[in-house]
């Protein structure tokens, strides 16, 4: 009962599992929890902002590494395309919160949501390498096919970072159980039964 | 019918390997697909930036779809190849869904619509790029037909959930 132990200690500034307990229980996370088809469709939406969010990194990776859109200025890309790249973050951001909320507790201590918010973390830290490196002289290789080696480096961890995130992503699915509302699945779809 | 054909799918060999081995298969099999999608919707998505004039004017259309369509190309054939994977692995799952269907009807849609906009490119690509990029009409299907690719990724999360649909959900009746 670890979490009612914690729970005495309401008044701490850092009670994390009443805090948790208290996002479980707020009226948007019953709503969610209740409603048949809130939680898939903030899912759905989410799936839709990941692969934005994936697929627009991925075209600036590339022109990083001189894999794609050699030809073309990198600076005018990055202003063309990152603006939808933090738009659709944004929305994956609010998605997940409100799929979080739903089942607080679980997806805490979900060793695949630590995972991929360790990962999130990291994403923003390679941003940050870039900013400090290849980012200072844009000017220099702007028109060139491809980036300087730290350019280079950051993309490929980008690409990294991202698909391991989609698949960890993918693996909180699997093991959390799903908001409460889903109903266990109809008769006739076990595969032990054809197995028999 | 199709429930007969999921049902017998599922006992066949390449199905059974994947379901004594779901713990891992069908997540990284579901994790590659996603890849897809962003590689897909990322691809469509500069495309139609392009043609309403909101992303990519540095480049033609020509130049754009040039551009992107390889990566499109590719990314449609990962995602057939890993969700018939998905559904080998998953058949009743899959199969016996309204969502699914839902969303083959519209990828089919989409691939019409694809192919037809790419052979009238070519044909007429003088005209596409001077005027028909201007058009209002052309915006505004531009607008209508990406909203049926987040249909199609809409409806392949809500395989998951087919309930939703109530009665028109085969896999709610018993």
């Amino acid at each position: 009962m670890g979490s009612l132990v914690a729970g005495n200690e309401g008044l701490m500034p850092l009670d994390i599992n009443g805090l948790l307990k208290y996002l479980e229980a707020t009226g948007l996370a019953t709503k969610i929890r209740d409603s048949l088809f809130l939680f898939p469709l903030i899912e759905s939406t989410h799936v839709l902002g990941l692969a934005l969010v994936f697929g627009t990194i991925a075209i600036i990776d590339l022109r990083l590494l001189g894999i794609a859109s050699t030809e073309r200025s990198f600076q005018r890309m990055a202003s063309d395309i990152l603006k939808w790249t933090w738009g659709a973050f944004a929305l994956t951001a609010v998605t997940g919160a409100l799929m979080f909320i739903t089942n607080a507790s679980v997806y805490y201590h979900n060793f695949f949501f630590r995972t991929k918010m360790v990962l999130l973390v990291l994403t923003g830290i390679n941003m940050l390498c870039f900013e400090l490196t290849a980012g200072r002289t844009i000017h220099g290789w702007d028109r060139a096919p491809s980036a300087p080696r730290a350019g280079k480096a950051v993309a490929v961890l980008s690409l990294t970072l991202w698909i391991g995130i989609i698949c960890v992503g993918r693996m909180i699915g699997f093991t959390t159980t799903r908001a409460a509302a889903a109903p266990p699945p109809p008769a006739g779809v076990s595969f032990d039964d054809f197995l028999k | 019918m199709v429930k007969q054909f999921a049902q017998w799918l599922s006992t066949t060999s390449p199905s059974v390997f994947i379901q004594n081995h779901n713990s891992w298969v069908i997540p990284a099999i579901q994790s590659i697909h996603i890849v897809g999608i962003g590689v897909v919707l990322g691809s469509v998505f500069m495309i139609y930036l392009r043609i309403l004039g909101w992303a990519g004017l540095d480049q033609t259309l020509r130049q754009t779809t040039t551009r992107f369509s390889p990566w499109l190309t590719g990314g449609l054939w990962l995602m057939l190849v890993t969700g018939l994977l998905m559904v080998i692995g998953e058949p009743v799952r899959e199969l016996v869904t309204f969502s699914f269907w839902l969303k083959m009807l519209l990828v089919a849609i989409i691939t019409a619509i694809g192919t037809i906009f790419q052979i009238s490119l070519r044909k007429h690509e003088q005209l596409w790029e001077d005027i028909l990029v201007t058009r209002r009409s052309i915006r505004g299907v531009a607008i209508l037909t990406f909203l049926i690719w987040v249909g199609i990724i809409i409806l392949g999360r809500l395989i998951a959930y087919d309930h939703i649909w109530g009665p028109w959900s085969p896999a709610t009746k018993a």
